[in-house]
């Protein structure tokens, strides 16, 4: 059985890491992959040309893939974003109540939308196989 | 040891004046020296919450183009003794009239007088604000258990740490309505960590004696009476270095049941 990765395929892009959280009014720009270690709070921005990957709650807005690729996703350890940008497809989170699962989750573009998975992918534990 | 500190928040409204004058006022009713200094250039409150609008002959902006000594400028609260001192602004010039330079300066001279120095920054996060972080060392930043406030304490928290080299300020949330809290209509405690991450130096609740003693000019904290007072009384102790436990929020009811009884069987 074939190894299922969990990136969309962008692997080698220069990667930034932010160590820490990102408060409001905060703006990370980066030609890469962007790693931030902490939350990214309400009003904080990230924008990336590849992958963005929170290590904390995601709650402010951002934009993978910002040059147009759609293989980027967006991972974060709690996704709770006011707005997610895959290449130029744009998703807000939905009104009312929400289902807000206690686990990392991940957001790509699948079929022309941006969706919302399990992390890691299948929400299964890598076993042996 | 003497202390430089700022009041902020971001947002205006949620209490920056008032929780400046009961902090002043109750680290000067432990017998520390005080000196508050009103950093909203334009928009000076200060005075009127500690009643001291009359008594203004001189300000900042006088101190600064030389008009007067500092001295001159601070205005003794009589009903602290020798222990707080007002140092208003200007009412009639806009913020461009005080620099970062200015104050560092001010509040260099002032703190070898005084135990603490505590300024009251305007809101925003404009040349106003620039100014009155400049010279302090360490931050109360207020909130309110609004989404707004929150937002808006979490910008300024950014900039201080950033920009102003301001380390770990301290939180305080006001107008806290337990009740609505309880039912899930109000930010939580929790809630409100899980954004901002910074150390609670206090709950204040909302209380109606803090309009009326605002009105008043007379600050709440001197009232033992009130919740209001009480919760700044424990404020207090903890900007001293004291480590009081939070106060028990649901016990407020009990309390005034308490007085009533109190009361009744007079």
């Amino acid at each position: 059985m074939a190894r299922q990765y969990a990136l969309g395929g962008i692997v080698e892009l220069p990667t930034k890491v932010v160590d820490g959280t990102l408060r409001s009014g905060v703006s990370v720009r980066f030609e890469g992959n962007v790693v931030v270690l902490g939350d990214v709070n309400p009003g904080a921005e990230v924008t990336a040309a590849g992958n963005v990957i929170v290590m904390g709650v995601l709650r402010g807005t951002v934009q993978a893939g910002a040059a147009g690729d759609e293989r980027a996703v967006i991972v974060a350890f709690r996704l709770r974003p006011v707005q997610l940008r895959i290449a130029d497809h744009i998703s807000r989170s939905p009104d009312g109540e929400v289902f807000n699962p206690n686990q990392p989750e991940m957001a790509r573009v699948r079929d022309g939308t941006v969706v919302i998975e399990t992390f890691p992918p299948g929400g299964e534990r890598q076993g042996k196989n | 040891m003497s202390e430089v500190i700022v009041v902020t928040s971001g947002k205006g409204g949620v209490g920056k004046t008032t929780v400046t004058a009961n902090i002043g006022a109750g680290l000067a009713m432990l017998g520390h020296k005080v000196v508050l200094i009103d950093a909203d250039t334009g928009l000076r409150n200060l005075d009127v919450v500690l009643g001291m609008e009359n008594r203004i002959v001189f300000d900042l902006t006088d101190v600064i183009e030389g008009k007067c000594r500092l001295r001159q400028a601070m205005i003794k609260d009589r009903r602290f003794g020798e222990s707080l001192f007002m140092l208003p602004t200007a009412q009639t010039k806009d913020k461009s009239a005080v620099t970062e330079d200015d104050l560092r300066n001010i509040c260099g001279q002032l703190r070898e007088h005084f135990d603490y120095v505590i300024i009251d920054c305007p809101a925003g996060i404009e040349q106003g604000f620039q100014s009155a972080v400049a010279g302090a060392e360490k931050a109360i930043v207020v909130t309110a258990a609004e989404v707004a406030a929150v937002r808006d304490a979490d910008r300024v928290v950014g900039i201080l740490e950033s920009k102003a080299d301001i380390r770990d300020p301290k939180l305080i949330i006001n107008r806290l309505r337990i009740e609505m809290v309880q039912r899930g209509d109000m930010m939580t405690l929790e809630d409100m960590h899980d954004i901002l991450g910074l150390e609670l130096l206090g709950v204040i609740p909302d209380d109606e004696a803090v309009v009326v003693a605002t009105n008043r000019g007379e600050p709440v904290v001197v009232n033992e009476q009130t919740v209001a007072g009480r919760a700044f009384r424990d404020i207090v102790r903890r900007i001293q270095g004291e480590a009081v436990p939070l106060m028990n929020l649901e016990s407020r009811e009990g309390f005034f049941n308490r007085l009533r009884k109190i009361i009744g069987f007079r």
